[in-house]
């Protein structure tokens, strides 16, 4: 049995991955080396959840997908640093077993299997996941000498803003020198790694472009409603919204694959994203956001697709 | 009496009520949560369906049959009340915590099931014996999966703490927890049957 026989190369996947490595860089900076330490057992550990859910289904010819890969490594970033490893071993195992090997494995699933597992442990373990924040360092050699952060705060950006009204300053947000989980801090990062996903057209930009304009569309109807405290660039800054708009809702199995579909779903991720921030009692709703346009990316699909015919149809009478 | 072994086996294994024939769901979530209200529940249930298949089985000559379902249906309320009313008296905290489940029994389809497809067309004792297995394997089924979540959710078993030093899973206390519990507890049992069929087929 060779090792090689048992993965299959995805040429998409490769480039999703080549995108985190300056996440991953800049998240070593701000909150050590425990970052790829996590990393590592959650990988190892979704490649064998996944080699044995598919085993069940695919027999000796079992093959662990690269897309696994991408999971795991997606999957980390949206972690809390300090979070304790088995927590993130839980999540990974909901992520790859239930939210992805139950559905019958690679491009069967309904929901990004990421945030499926992430969802899980962040309803189950609410303390570990929202209560306490790491102190980032920003000074050299920040976290690169070190394995973990000295210090713990109990805010990030949105939580600030949430409960005492203080805006961080956009500049930090923007280039990520706040707190939060480990791949969400960097707009910066995370808009270049965009560009590099979009220039290689492994991620839609359809979609990218139409989260990011519902998102500001709905945080401004809020804002100067008054609802809420949150002006529209802060809220597409802050939290995990870059993050999930580029790596989550852009995922190709659950997401939509023509362009208006792509739109409508987009625009309901960002809708459901600021509303949940605004009206609900969690702070971030971006991850619900996902999950809940995943849910609806089907029926818009079916939807659009049926107007198209009858209108086709309408059209040759 | 050969027969009534398989009936009863067969109600508590191959054709089980949750795991098997789906049914029962509802009452499966809501009440799952700790090890006592299942087996409360799980007894409940198994009394209903006992008495009801057996009481429908004995008066099913005399109903015309196409007020039989409303006969049916009296029946089984009847025997509902008798265990609202005796939780009420002598299980009144238990009794406030299932809240209104216990007088939803009587919309459990198990009940219905049994009284339609078994019980209106055999005698009484099978009858009997029937219903009251179909309500034991509701019941142990219930019981695995409140086990899996006090044990998580709350870290004890009958309400007595096993003295672990964990984080309790707040997910598992909750009904969509039971979701997950009761469809890998179904991907399990139907891989497993699976594969009895295929070995069957074989021999």
């Amino acid at each position: 049995m060779e090792l090689k026989n048992h993965f299959m190369r995805q040429k998409m996947m490769t480039k999703v991955l080549i995108s985190l490595i300056p996440l991953y860089i800049f998240s070593v900076w701000l909150y050590g080396l425990r970052v790829l330490t996590l990393l590592a057992v959650v990988t190892l550990v979704g490649v064998l959840a996944e080699f044995w859910v598919m085993r069940l289904i695919q027999g000796d010819k079992v093959k662990v997908t690269e897309a696994a890969l991408v999971t795991c490594a997606l999957y980390t970033l949206t972690l809390p640093p300090t979070v304790p490893y088995w927590i993130a071993i839980v999540g990974i195992l909901v992520a790859l077993i239930l939210g992805k090997g139950a559905f019958g494995g690679f491009a069967r699933n309904i929901f990004n299997p990421a945030l499926v597992g992430r969802c899980f442990i962040y309803i189950s373990f609410p303390v570990q996941m929202t209560a306490a924040w790491a102190k980032t360092y920003t000074s050299l050699p920040g976290g690169f000498l070190r394995y973990g952060v000295d210090a713990l705060s109990e805010a990030t950006p949105m939580i600030l803003q949430e409960t005492q009204g203080v805006l961080t300053p956009l500049k930090d947000l923007f280039l990520g020198t706040v707190g939060g989980s480990i791949g969400e801090s960097s707009a910066l990062l995370i808009l270049i790694a965009a560009a590099y996903l979009l220039y290689t057209k492994t991620a839609s930009k359809t979609i990218m472009l139409w989260v990011t304009l519902s998102g500001l569309a709905f945080s401004s109807a809020f804002y100067y409603l008054g609802y809420s405290t949150a002006p529209p660039i802060f809220s597409i800054l802050s939290g995990g919204f870059l993050f999930a708009t580029v790596f989550m809702a852009t995922d190709p199995i659950s997401a939509p694959r023509d362009t208006l579909s792509q739109a409508l779903y987009g625009i309901i991720i960002g809708f459901s994203a600021i509303f949940i921030r605004t009206f609900s009692l969690f702070t971030e709703g971006i991850m619900f956001a996902v999950l809940i346009g995943n849910s609806f990316a089907p029926l818009i699909e079916r939807t659009v697709r049926e107007m198209r015919a009858k209108r086709a149809a309408g059209g040759a009478k | 009496m050969v027969e009534l072994k398989v009936i009863a086996k067969t109600n508590v294994t191959k054709e089980n009520q949750i795991l098997r024939q789906i049914l029962g769901i509802c009452s499966a979530l809501a009440v799952t949560n700790l090890m006592t209200n299942s087996l409360v529940m799980g007894v409940g249930v198994t009394f209903v369906t006992a008495l009801s298949s057996f009481t429908i089985s004995l008066i099913n000559q005399l109903i015309p049959q196409r007020i039989r379902m409303l006969i049916q249906t009296f029946v089984i309320a009847f025997y509902v009340i008798l265990v609202h009313l005796f939780l009420q008296t002598f299980l009144p905290s238990i009794s406030k915590q299932l809240g209104p489940y216990v007088g939803l029994i009587i919309t459990n389809c198990i009940i219905m099931g049994r009284a339609e497809a078994f019980a209106a067309k055999n005698p009484p004792l099978p009858a009997l014996v029937d219903g009251f297995f179909a309500g034991v394997g509701y019941l142990l089924v219930l019981l695995a999966i409140s086990f899996v979540r006090e044990i998580l959710g709350f870290g004890t078993i009958f309400g007595f703490s096993l003295g672990l030093n964990f984080t309790p899973w707040t997910l598992m206390v909750m009904p969509p927890a039971a979701f997950f519990v009761i469809s890998i507890l179904i991907w399990i049992t139907s891989a497993w049957a699976i594969k009895a069929e295929e070995k069957g087929r074989r021999a």
